[in-house]
């Protein structure tokens, strides 16, 4: 037992650990040299979606509210991008934090009625918001354009213009690990330990002095603003956006990339956007059967992998555990 | 002037009196015991107190401040903690992680500076895990600390839960049933540790239905019965009472 305690709990060295960083990092500045403009478009896709699910998860796994606005959250931070960079020609990076800051305000928002409903009506509740929030795209063209959509301009970062998805792809790059860096750092704090708690136990974390409510506006505002700065990536990376981008077949995709990469855990959540959108590409050669082929794979994850593909992953590379699963 | 005091305190649910009229004070640096047959409204005293029930009349006061109807995290950060009947450890977290939140009010760092692993907010999360891991040794925890909370036993997640109450420093500690599930031995080191609790000046508060250990350890008992309180007083006092014995002593 104790082998299994220590092999667990025993962090690998910080040089190793930052060894491995830097070699990560080579490794994926390196990936667009292997590949084709399609390829690199996939990537870059894999990318957005890895912030989406990061995002959502802080909702969804780590304080654990069934709440469904995380589409809603991405079309708030497209939007607001693309508007930003489009009709009020701001640079990029402006426009990114605006996205980020509309996505917090929607996330706030939110966080609203989740003071009051839970699990299902919750649930229903938040896909409402969603719904509702693509009805305003479609109508309220003097800013959206309605249901034609958005056209979103080359976007400048320092003066250097994003216009190939190489670029892109390193602009995402950064964004991707910031935003995993950042957000690993809070769970890891006892700010994400508040999370948990509420989670696990909702009146215990109320005798250790720690607000339910506080703790989900918190929870709320930093997954939209996550969620929103991945909306901005997207803006970006499609050059045109509309109101169907961002309905509940987008929900679903976010929902499933977080559940089959585990609930609760980072690794889980990059792994899970990078299969899922990896897989319909890879499905492609198999005409007829890649619908099949993609539920029978999801169907097989969730019955054999309990705590889905990060569960996985902490069998094979144990130090690569988050710290809080959720079982 | 009492630490706690608690006057003419009323519960209803739905019509029903849970509660009623109930008056007692809680000395700092004493261990109180409130004890009574099932359905008495011990529990529901301590909800009252720390902001779970809403009471329907009457008034808390801690430290002479009123705390009456304040919700359960703002009662905690006046210095009053608790620990739950039917468990209150958060499961997936480690032992030394649920530790650690009772540390959460008092840890100096910032969202800003965690965010972006500033050094000041790193070095405040290391002390307090420092801190919390210095916990859980004389509670007999240490060797546990990487575990599930889950994964223990009853009586250790009591302990854990006690020891998340009191790295938090407060100056009342409300124990709901801390003896069910631990052993003879457990329960000895419970009671060396609440004498060494009240000898500190914090002062304790439990429902216990196990007797011994409120006799033992108790300065002072109240009997609740029917939501009204019986009697109070000392132990010797509370064993003689024939009204006691005849509600509840009298039953074992």
């Amino acid at each position: 037992m104790s082998d299994a305690l220590a092999s667990r709990s025993a962090p690998i060295g910080w040089m190793r650990r930052t060894g491995l960083a830097v070699l990560g990092l080579a490794v994926l500045a390196c990936v667009p040299f292997g590949l084709n403009d399609y390829q690199q478009y996939i990537a870059n896709l894999m990318l957005v979606y890895v912030v989406v699910a990061v995002g959502f998860n802080i909702v969804l796994g780590y304080i654990g509210q069934l709440a469904f606005a995380n589409a809603a959250f991405f079309g708030v931070g497209a939007y607001a991008a693309a508007i930003a960079m489009g009709r009020g020609h701001l640079p990029f990076l402006v426009a990114l934090a605006l996205a980020a800051l509309a996505g917090g305000c929607a996330g706030a928002l939110i966080s609203l009625p989740a003071q009051r409903l839970r699990a299902y009506y919750l649930a229903i509740a938040t896909l409402a918001f969603g719904e509702l929030l693509r009805w305003t795209y479609i109508h309220a063209d003097a800013l959206t354009n309605g249901s034609t959509g958005l056209a979103v301009p080359t976007a400048y970062v320092f003066a250097i213009p994003l216009a190939t998805d190489r670029a892109k792809y390193y602009l995402f790059l950064v964004l991707t690990v910031l935003v995993l860096w950042s957000t690993a750092n809070l769970l890891a704090s006892r700010f994400g330990r508040t999370l948990i708690a509420v989670r696990e136990n909702e009146p215990a974390a109320g005798s250790v002095g720690i607000s339910p409510s506080s703790a989900k506006v918190f929870a709320f505002v930093w997954s939209g603003a996550v969620v929103g700065v991945a909306g901005a990536m997207f803006a970006v990376l499609l050059d045109r956006i509309s109101p169907d981008s961002f309905d509940l077949s987008q929900l679903l995709l976010h929902f499933t990339i977080v559940m089959i990469g585990g609930l609760g855990s980072l690794v889980g959540s990059v792994a899970g956007a990078v299969l899922l959108t990896a897989l319909p590409e890879l499905l492609r050669d198999i005409p007829g059967m890649e619908e099949i082929a993609f539920s029978v794979l999801l169907i097989l994850i969730l019955l054999f992998l309990p705590g889905g593909l990060a569960g996985l992953i902490e069998r094979v590379v144990p130090w690569l555990r988050d710290r809080y699963f959720l079982e | 002037m009492a630490l706690l005091e608690i006057s003419g305190l009323g519960v209803v649910f739905g019509g029903l009196a849970a509660l009623t009229a109930v008056s007692l004070q809680v000395e700092a640096g004493t261990v109180c015991a409130l004890i009574g047959p099932n359905g008495a409204g011990k529990t529901t005293l301590f909800n009252a107190v720390s902001g779970y029930v809403r009471p329907s009349s009457g008034a808390v006061r801690m430290e002479a401040q009123a705390i009456t109807g304040l919700p359960p995290h703002a009662v905690a950060r006046r210095g009053i903690c608790r620990t739950f009947q039917n468990g209150g450890v958060f499961g997936s977290m480690t032992v030394l992680e649920n530790v650690l939140t009772g540390l959460h009010q008092t840890t100096p760092s910032s969202v800003v500076g965690t965010l972006f692993g500033l050094p000041r907010d790193r070095a405040a999360e290391r002390e307090a895990t420092e801190r919390a891991r210095a916990a859980l040794a004389p509670m007999g925890l240490a060797p546990l600390a990487d575990r599930r909370a889950k994964e223990l036993s009853f009586g250790q997640q009591r302990m854990v839960e006690i020891t998340r109450a009191l790295i938090a420093r407060p100056r009342l500690l409300l124990l709901d049933e801390p003896a069910v599930g631990l052993s003879a031995g457990e329960r000895d080191a419970l009671a060396i540790a609440l004498r060494a609790l009240a000898a500190d000046g914090i002062a304790v508060l439990l429902v216990e239905h196990v007797i011994d250990l409120v006799m033992a350890v108790s300065d002072r008992i109240f009997v609740l019965n029917h939501g009204e309180l019986l009697a109070s007083g000392p132990p010797a006092e509370i064993r003689a009472n024939p009204a006691v014995l005849e509600a509840y002593l009298g039953a074992t």
